[in-house]
Protein backbone atom coordinates (compact mmCIF):
# COMPACT_ATOMS: atom_id res chain seq x y z
CA UNK A 1 0.00 0.00 0.00
CA UNK A 2 2.62 2.21 0.31
CA UNK A 3 4.30 1.71 -3.09
CA UNK A 4 0.72 2.45 -4.50
CA UNK A 5 1.17 6.19 -2.27
CA UNK A 6 -1.48 4.76 0.14
CA UNK A 7 -1.05 5.78 3.99
CA UNK A 8 -0.05 2.19 5.49
CA UNK A 9 0.99 0.92 8.95
CA UNK A 10 1.30 -2.50 10.75
CA UNK A 11 0.54 -3.76 14.08
CA UNK A 12 2.47 -6.23 16.07
CA UNK A 13 3.44 -7.28 19.82
CA UNK A 14 6.42 -6.34 21.32
CA UNK A 15 7.76 -10.15 20.89
CA UNK A 16 7.62 -9.43 17.14
CA UNK A 17 8.63 -6.17 16.98
CA UNK A 18 12.14 -6.64 15.99
CA UNK A 19 10.78 -9.20 13.04
CA UNK A 20 8.33 -5.87 12.15
CA UNK A 21 10.76 -3.40 11.93
CA UNK A 22 13.14 -6.10 9.92
CA UNK A 23 11.05 -7.38 7.54
CA UNK A 24 9.65 -3.51 6.78
CA UNK A 25 13.09 -2.30 6.03
CA UNK A 26 14.04 -6.16 3.71
CA UNK A 27 10.92 -4.52 1.83
CA UNK A 28 12.35 -1.31 1.75
CA UNK A 29 9.96 0.88 3.90
CA UNK A 30 12.17 0.94 7.41
CA UNK A 31 10.20 3.95 8.33
CA UNK A 32 6.76 2.37 8.42
CA UNK A 33 5.07 3.20 11.45
CA UNK A 34 4.21 0.03 13.70
CA UNK A 35 1.60 0.50 16.29
CA UNK A 36 2.57 -1.91 19.18
CA UNK A 37 0.98 -4.17 22.11
CA UNK A 38 2.47 -5.30 25.02
CA UNK A 39 2.88 -9.27 24.90
CA UNK A 40 1.42 -11.65 25.45
CA UNK A 41 -2.34 -10.96 25.74
CA UNK A 42 -3.35 -14.62 24.93
CA UNK A 43 -3.86 -14.70 28.32
CA UNK A 44 -5.63 -12.02 29.19
CA UNK A 45 -9.24 -11.39 30.16
CA UNK A 46 -11.30 -10.17 27.19
CA UNK A 47 -11.90 -7.15 29.43
CA UNK A 48 -8.42 -6.25 29.17
CA UNK A 49 -7.65 -7.12 25.51
CA UNK A 50 -10.54 -4.44 24.84
CA UNK A 51 -8.95 -1.83 26.50
CA UNK A 52 -5.35 -2.99 24.79
CA UNK A 53 -7.53 -2.68 21.43
CA UNK A 54 -8.62 0.49 22.12
CA UNK A 55 -5.42 1.94 23.26
CA UNK A 56 -3.59 0.63 20.15
CA UNK A 57 -6.81 2.10 18.19
CA UNK A 58 -5.71 5.69 19.39
CA UNK A 59 -2.23 4.89 18.42
CA UNK A 60 -2.89 4.08 14.87
CA UNK A 61 -4.81 7.33 14.57
CA UNK A 62 -2.04 9.15 15.95
CA UNK A 63 0.66 7.56 13.85
CA UNK A 64 -1.38 7.60 10.77
CA UNK A 65 -1.55 11.09 11.39
CA UNK A 66 1.97 12.20 12.28
CA UNK A 67 2.91 10.34 8.87
CA UNK A 68 0.62 11.91 6.63
CA UNK A 69 2.10 15.25 8.42
CA UNK A 70 5.33 14.48 7.11
CA UNK B 1 11.20 -15.19 -12.16
CA UNK B 2 12.75 -12.17 -14.19
CA UNK B 3 16.60 -12.24 -13.82
CA UNK B 4 18.96 -9.86 -12.41
CA UNK B 5 22.37 -9.10 -12.46
CA UNK B 6 23.22 -8.51 -8.60
CA UNK B 7 26.32 -10.49 -8.25
CA UNK B 8 26.90 -12.61 -4.56
CA UNK B 9 29.85 -10.11 -3.02
CA UNK B 10 33.70 -11.07 -2.79
CA UNK B 11 34.85 -10.72 0.04
CA UNK B 12 38.29 -10.95 0.92
CA UNK B 13 40.18 -12.55 4.04
CA UNK B 14 43.27 -14.12 5.27
CA UNK B 15 43.55 -17.53 3.99
CA UNK B 16 43.30 -19.26 7.20
CA UNK B 17 40.68 -21.86 8.50
CA UNK B 18 40.08 -20.05 11.39
CA UNK B 19 39.58 -16.55 10.33
CA UNK B 20 37.38 -17.65 7.85
CA UNK B 21 35.16 -19.23 10.45
CA UNK B 22 35.42 -16.68 12.72
CA UNK B 23 34.33 -13.79 9.94
CA UNK B 24 31.23 -16.24 9.13
CA UNK B 25 30.55 -16.41 13.33
CA UNK B 26 31.05 -12.54 13.39
CA UNK B 27 28.33 -11.99 10.46
CA UNK B 28 26.16 -14.31 11.33
CA UNK B 29 26.41 -15.96 8.01
CA UNK B 30 26.59 -19.72 9.63
CA UNK B 31 24.26 -21.94 11.43
CA UNK B 32 26.70 -22.12 14.11
CA UNK B 33 28.98 -24.96 12.93
CA UNK B 34 31.85 -24.22 10.91
CA UNK B 35 31.19 -23.83 7.59
CA UNK B 36 33.10 -24.83 4.19
CA UNK B 37 34.90 -21.26 3.13
CA UNK B 38 33.15 -20.62 -0.39
CA UNK B 39 36.08 -19.85 -2.81
CA UNK B 40 35.57 -19.08 -6.26
CA UNK B 41 36.64 -22.51 -7.49
CA UNK B 42 34.42 -23.71 -5.46
CA UNK B 43 31.26 -21.62 -5.98
CA UNK B 44 32.38 -22.32 -9.85
CA UNK B 45 32.86 -25.97 -9.78
CA UNK B 46 28.98 -25.91 -7.62
CA UNK B 47 27.63 -23.57 -10.48
CA UNK B 48 28.76 -26.27 -13.18
CA UNK B 49 26.02 -28.59 -12.15
CA UNK B 50 23.58 -26.17 -11.48
CA UNK B 51 21.93 -26.36 -15.19
CA UNK B 52 20.80 -22.79 -15.03
CA UNK B 53 22.44 -19.61 -15.33
CA UNK B 54 24.56 -18.04 -12.53
CA UNK B 55 21.89 -14.55 -12.17
CA UNK B 56 18.47 -15.88 -12.58
CA UNK B 57 16.86 -15.90 -9.70
CA UNK B 58 15.06 -18.80 -8.29
CA UNK B 59 13.65 -16.99 -5.63
CA UNK B 60 12.59 -14.19 -3.53
CA UNK B 61 13.13 -15.84 -0.20
CA UNK B 62 10.45 -14.54 3.11
CA UNK B 63 10.67 -12.85 5.21
CA UNK B 64 13.63 -10.86 4.28
CA UNK B 65 12.70 -11.02 0.38
CA UNK B 66 16.30 -11.89 -0.73
CA UNK B 67 17.06 -12.88 -4.09
CA UNK B 68 18.18 -16.31 -4.51
CA UNK B 69 19.83 -16.14 -7.53
CA UNK B 70 21.77 -19.80 -8.77
CA UNK B 71 24.86 -18.54 -7.43
CA UNK B 72 23.92 -17.31 -4.64
CA UNK B 73 22.50 -20.50 -4.00
CA UNK B 74 25.42 -22.37 -4.70
CA UNK B 75 27.39 -20.16 -2.56
CA UNK B 76 25.48 -21.82 0.11
CA UNK B 77 26.04 -25.14 -0.96
CA UNK B 78 29.71 -24.67 -0.70
CA UNK B 79 29.20 -23.30 2.65
CA UNK B 80 26.84 -27.18 3.91
CA UNK B 81 29.56 -28.67 2.16
CA UNK B 82 27.60 -29.84 -0.40
CA UNK B 83 28.94 -31.85 -3.31
CA UNK B 84 28.37 -30.47 -7.10
CA UNK B 85 26.07 -32.90 -8.29
CA UNK B 86 23.15 -31.90 -5.28
CA UNK B 87 22.71 -28.24 -6.51
CA UNK B 88 19.78 -29.11 -9.01
CA UNK B 89 18.18 -30.87 -6.11
CA UNK B 90 19.10 -27.76 -3.71
CA UNK B 91 17.81 -25.41 -6.00
CA UNK B 92 14.15 -27.43 -6.49
CA UNK B 93 14.21 -27.46 -3.27
CA UNK B 94 14.37 -23.60 -2.99
CA UNK B 95 11.73 -23.32 -5.59
CA UNK B 96 9.39 -25.77 -3.89
CA UNK B 97 9.85 -23.43 -0.31
CA UNK B 98 8.56 -20.47 -2.43
CA UNK B 99 5.33 -21.50 -3.89
CA UNK B 100 2.78 -19.20 -2.10
CA UNK B 101 1.07 -22.64 -0.71
CA UNK B 102 4.28 -23.99 1.31
CA UNK B 103 3.42 -20.27 3.24
CA UNK B 104 7.27 -19.71 4.19
CA UNK B 105 6.67 -15.87 5.35
CA UNK B 106 4.69 -18.14 8.20
CA UNK B 107 6.92 -21.07 8.24
CA UNK B 108 10.09 -18.42 8.85
CA UNK B 109 8.82 -15.64 11.19
CA UNK B 110 6.47 -17.75 13.34
CA UNK B 111 6.92 -19.30 16.95
CA UNK B 112 6.27 -22.05 15.88
CA UNK B 113 9.34 -24.95 15.82
CA UNK B 114 8.55 -25.96 12.28
CA UNK B 115 11.51 -27.05 10.47
CA UNK B 116 11.62 -27.80 6.21
CA UNK B 117 11.64 -31.48 5.91
CA UNK B 118 12.88 -32.19 2.16
CA UNK B 119 11.96 -35.90 0.55
CA UNK B 120 13.77 -36.68 -2.11
CA UNK B 121 12.15 -39.13 -4.77
CA UNK B 122 13.44 -40.40 -8.14
CA UNK B 123 16.43 -41.96 -9.82
CA UNK B 124 18.71 -39.18 -8.12
CA UNK B 125 17.92 -40.88 -4.75
CA UNK B 126 21.00 -43.46 -6.25
CA UNK B 127 22.71 -41.25 -8.27
CA UNK B 128 23.69 -38.77 -5.72
CA UNK B 129 23.22 -41.61 -2.38
CA UNK B 130 20.66 -40.06 -0.46
CA UNK B 131 19.59 -42.09 2.84
CA UNK B 132 16.08 -43.59 2.87
CA UNK B 133 16.89 -47.05 5.16
CA UNK B 134 18.87 -47.42 8.14
CA UNK B 135 19.37 -43.92 10.84
CA UNK B 136 17.90 -41.87 7.03
CA UNK B 137 16.56 -39.22 9.72
CA UNK B 138 20.19 -39.26 11.45
CA UNK B 139 23.42 -38.82 11.16
CA UNK B 140 26.33 -40.36 8.82
CA UNK B 141 25.31 -39.66 5.27
CA UNK B 142 26.70 -37.12 3.16
CA UNK B 143 23.58 -36.28 0.79
CA UNK B 144 21.19 -35.85 3.75
CA UNK B 145 23.50 -33.98 6.26
CA UNK B 146 24.35 -31.63 3.67
CA UNK B 147 21.67 -31.10 1.04
CA UNK B 148 19.51 -30.28 4.43
CA UNK B 149 21.93 -28.04 5.60
CA UNK B 150 22.25 -25.80 2.62
CA UNK B 151 18.87 -24.88 2.62
CA UNK B 152 18.67 -23.75 6.03
CA UNK B 153 21.40 -21.49 5.17
CA UNK B 154 19.61 -20.39 2.13
CA UNK B 155 17.05 -19.51 4.55
CA UNK B 156 19.10 -17.27 7.10
CA UNK B 157 21.55 -15.87 4.76
CA UNK B 158 18.76 -15.17 1.75
CA UNK B 159 15.68 -14.94 3.42
CA UNK B 160 17.35 -13.17 6.57
CA UNK B 161 15.61 -15.71 9.16
CA UNK B 162 17.58 -15.07 12.06
CA UNK B 163 16.54 -16.62 15.51
CA UNK B 164 15.47 -13.87 17.74
CA UNK B 165 15.29 -11.52 15.09
CA UNK B 166 12.91 -12.30 11.74
CA UNK B 167 12.94 -16.13 13.21
CA UNK B 168 10.58 -16.04 16.16
CA UNK B 169 10.66 -19.60 16.76
CA UNK B 170 9.95 -20.11 20.25
CA UNK B 171 12.75 -23.42 21.04
CA UNK B 172 12.78 -24.05 17.66
CA UNK B 173 14.39 -28.12 17.14
CA UNK B 174 17.83 -30.03 15.79
CA UNK B 175 15.46 -30.55 12.45
CA UNK B 176 16.24 -26.60 11.60
CA UNK B 177 19.96 -27.86 11.09
CA UNK B 178 19.20 -30.33 9.05
CA UNK B 179 15.58 -32.52 7.62
CA UNK B 180 16.56 -34.14 4.31
CA UNK B 181 15.72 -38.13 3.26
CA UNK B 182 14.91 -40.08 0.38
CA UNK B 183 11.78 -42.46 0.28
CA UNK B 184 12.80 -45.94 0.24
CA UNK B 185 10.62 -47.05 -3.01
CA UNK B 186 12.25 -50.29 -3.01
CA UNK B 187 10.87 -51.34 -0.20
CA UNK B 188 7.85 -49.62 -0.31
CA UNK B 189 4.69 -51.77 -1.17
CA UNK B 190 3.09 -48.73 -2.66
CA UNK B 191 3.30 -46.18 -5.43
CA UNK B 192 5.86 -43.65 -4.61
CA UNK B 193 5.22 -40.25 -3.03
CA UNK B 194 5.95 -38.57 -6.25
CA UNK B 195 3.75 -40.96 -8.30
CA UNK B 196 1.33 -40.32 -6.23
CA UNK B 197 1.77 -36.80 -6.49
CA UNK B 198 1.71 -36.73 -10.37
CA UNK B 199 5.44 -36.93 -11.25
CA UNK B 200 6.29 -40.10 -13.46
CA UNK B 201 8.26 -42.96 -11.72
CA UNK B 202 11.60 -41.94 -14.00
CA UNK B 203 11.62 -37.94 -13.14
CA UNK B 204 13.19 -37.06 -9.70
CA UNK B 205 11.58 -34.70 -7.21
CA UNK B 206 12.28 -32.92 -3.70
CA UNK B 207 8.86 -32.57 -1.99
CA UNK B 208 9.29 -29.90 1.07
CA UNK B 209 7.24 -29.94 4.01
CA UNK B 210 6.25 -27.65 7.27
CA UNK B 211 7.49 -30.34 10.21
CA UNK B 212 6.96 -29.32 13.34
CA UNK B 213 9.23 -32.36 14.68
CA UNK B 214 9.10 -36.49 14.58
CA UNK B 215 7.30 -38.66 16.99
CA UNK B 216 8.31 -42.37 17.13
CA UNK B 217 6.08 -45.15 17.07
CA UNK B 218 7.34 -48.29 18.24
CA UNK B 219 5.01 -50.99 17.89
CA UNK B 220 5.26 -54.68 17.41
CA UNK B 221 1.27 -54.94 15.98
CA UNK B 222 0.95 -57.98 13.70
CA UNK B 223 -2.43 -56.89 12.00
CA UNK B 224 -3.12 -54.11 10.09
CA UNK B 225 -6.55 -53.05 12.07
CA UNK B 226 -4.30 -52.84 15.51
CA UNK B 227 -1.40 -50.91 13.82
CA UNK B 228 -3.82 -47.95 12.84
CA UNK B 229 -5.40 -48.03 15.81
CA UNK B 230 -2.14 -47.00 17.83
CA UNK B 231 -1.15 -45.09 15.06
CA UNK B 232 -4.08 -42.98 15.27
CA UNK B 233 -4.00 -42.79 19.20
CA UNK B 234 -0.59 -41.33 18.63
CA UNK B 235 -1.36 -38.67 16.04
CA UNK B 236 -4.82 -37.59 18.40
CA UNK B 237 -3.18 -34.52 20.65
CA UNK B 238 -5.35 -31.87 21.18
CA UNK B 239 -1.96 -28.70 21.66
CA UNK B 240 -2.03 -28.93 17.74
CA UNK B 241 -1.91 -26.81 14.80
CA UNK B 242 -3.41 -29.50 12.95
CA UNK B 243 -7.00 -30.00 14.62
CA UNK B 244 -6.99 -25.84 15.12
CA UNK B 245 -6.43 -24.94 11.37
CA UNK B 246 -7.11 -28.78 9.49
CA UNK B 247 -3.37 -29.86 8.59
CA UNK B 248 -1.17 -31.74 6.60
CA UNK B 249 -0.39 -34.80 9.24
CA UNK B 250 2.83 -36.85 7.97
CA UNK B 251 3.79 -40.50 8.32
CA UNK B 252 7.13 -42.11 7.49
CA UNK B 253 5.85 -45.90 7.97
CA UNK B 254 8.96 -48.09 8.35
CA UNK B 255 8.91 -51.10 5.17
CA UNK B 256 7.66 -53.42 8.00
CA UNK B 257 4.55 -51.59 9.06
CA UNK B 258 4.01 -50.64 5.49
CA UNK B 259 4.12 -54.34 4.35
CA UNK B 260 2.04 -54.97 7.34
CA UNK B 261 -0.79 -52.47 5.92
CA UNK B 262 -0.54 -54.13 2.87
CA UNK B 263 -0.79 -57.32 3.76
CA UNK B 264 -3.97 -56.24 5.47
CA UNK B 265 -5.79 -55.28 1.76
CA UNK B 266 -5.12 -51.88 2.67
CA UNK B 267 -3.82 -49.45 -0.08
CA UNK B 268 -2.51 -45.51 0.87
CA UNK B 269 -5.99 -44.46 -0.23
CA UNK B 270 -7.33 -47.05 2.60
CA UNK B 271 -4.65 -45.92 5.20
CA UNK B 272 -5.74 -42.53 4.66
CA UNK B 273 -9.55 -42.74 4.76
CA UNK B 274 -8.94 -45.12 7.84
CA UNK B 275 -7.10 -42.79 9.75
CA UNK B 276 -8.53 -39.82 9.50
CA UNK B 277 -11.78 -41.43 10.42
CA UNK B 278 -9.86 -42.84 13.48
CA UNK B 279 -7.84 -39.85 14.88
CA UNK B 280 -11.43 -37.95 14.90
CA UNK B 281 -10.65 -36.02 18.60
CA UNK B 282 -13.70 -34.29 20.65
CA UNK B 283 -13.38 -30.83 20.96
CA UNK B 284 -13.85 -30.83 24.12
CA UNK B 285 -9.91 -32.02 25.00
CA UNK B 286 -8.86 -28.78 23.62
CA UNK B 287 -8.28 -26.21 25.85
CA UNK B 288 -10.92 -23.50 26.68
CA UNK B 289 -8.89 -21.05 24.74
CA UNK B 290 -7.61 -23.15 22.19
CA UNK B 291 -11.31 -24.26 20.96
CA UNK B 292 -12.07 -20.49 20.33
CA UNK B 293 -8.99 -20.62 18.01
CA UNK B 294 -11.09 -23.62 16.73
CA UNK B 295 -13.91 -22.22 16.18
CA UNK B 296 -13.13 -19.16 14.74
CA UNK B 297 -10.48 -21.07 11.92
CA UNK B 298 -12.65 -23.93 11.37
CA UNK B 299 -16.54 -23.09 11.68
CA UNK B 300 -17.35 -22.68 8.49
CA UNK B 301 -15.85 -26.13 7.46
CA UNK B 302 -17.52 -27.85 10.36
CA UNK B 303 -20.39 -26.02 11.24
CA UNK B 304 -21.25 -25.03 14.76
CA UNK B 305 -18.51 -26.35 16.92
CA UNK B 306 -18.96 -27.64 20.70
CA UNK B 307 -17.09 -29.70 22.90
CA UNK B 308 -18.68 -32.76 21.59
CA UNK B 309 -18.04 -32.03 18.10
CA UNK B 310 -15.44 -34.40 16.48
CA UNK B 311 -12.77 -32.48 14.98
CA UNK B 312 -10.77 -33.85 12.02
CA UNK B 313 -6.95 -34.27 12.12
CA UNK B 314 -7.20 -32.56 8.49
CA UNK B 315 -9.62 -30.98 6.35
CA UNK B 316 -10.29 -34.51 4.17
CA UNK B 317 -8.80 -38.39 4.32
CA UNK B 318 -6.10 -37.54 1.37
CA UNK B 319 -4.38 -34.37 3.10
CA UNK B 320 -2.87 -37.29 5.58
CA UNK B 321 0.35 -37.90 3.92
CA UNK B 322 2.45 -41.08 3.90
CA UNK B 323 5.81 -41.60 2.79
CA UNK B 324 7.69 -44.91 3.49
CA UNK B 325 11.09 -45.06 4.95
CA UNK B 326 13.57 -46.60 7.07
CA UNK B 327 15.33 -49.20 7.70
CA UNK B 328 14.13 -52.97 9.56
CA UNK B 329 12.60 -52.31 12.58
CA UNK B 330 9.06 -52.22 14.62
CA UNK B 331 9.73 -47.93 13.95
CA UNK B 332 7.55 -45.57 12.13
CA UNK B 333 7.23 -41.92 12.61
CA UNK B 334 4.31 -39.21 13.42
CA UNK B 335 5.39 -36.15 11.79
CA UNK B 336 2.74 -33.22 13.02
CA UNK B 337 2.89 -30.54 10.77
CA UNK B 338 2.80 -26.79 10.66
CA UNK B 339 -0.69 -26.25 10.09
CA UNK B 340 -1.04 -23.45 7.97
CA UNK B 341 1.24 -24.89 5.06
CA UNK B 342 0.97 -26.92 1.89
CA UNK B 343 3.65 -29.80 1.00
CA UNK B 344 5.21 -28.47 -2.32
CA UNK B 345 6.86 -31.32 -5.04
CA UNK B 346 9.17 -29.94 -7.72
CA UNK B 347 10.55 -31.90 -10.30
CA UNK B 348 14.60 -31.10 -10.30
CA UNK B 349 16.71 -30.81 -13.52
CA UNK B 350 18.20 -33.88 -14.01
CA UNK B 351 20.85 -34.77 -17.10
CA UNK B 352 19.24 -35.86 -20.33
Amino acid sequence: MAKRGKAALTVCSTAFITLGRAQAAALGFAQLPIAVIQHPFGIRSRDEVRAMAEKCATEVVRLLDEDAAK
Amino acid sequence: MSAQTERAALVECADDYDAINQLYRDRHWSDGLPIVPPTVARVERMLRHARRPREEVVANVAPGFGAATVERIAVNAVLAGCDPEYMPALIAAVEAVADPEFNLQGIQATTNPVAIWVIVNGPLTREIEVNATFNCLGEGTWANATLGRALRLVLRNIGGALPGEMDRATQGQPGKYTFCCAENEAESPWEPLHVERGFARDQSTVTVVGAEGTMNMNTHAKDAVDLLRVIAETMIHPASNEYCHGGEPWLMISPEHADILKRGGLSKVDVKARLWELTKMPARHMAAKDLLRVKSSRTEELGEIGPDTLLTIAHKPDDICIMVAGGPGTHSVYVPCFGNSHAITRVVATAG
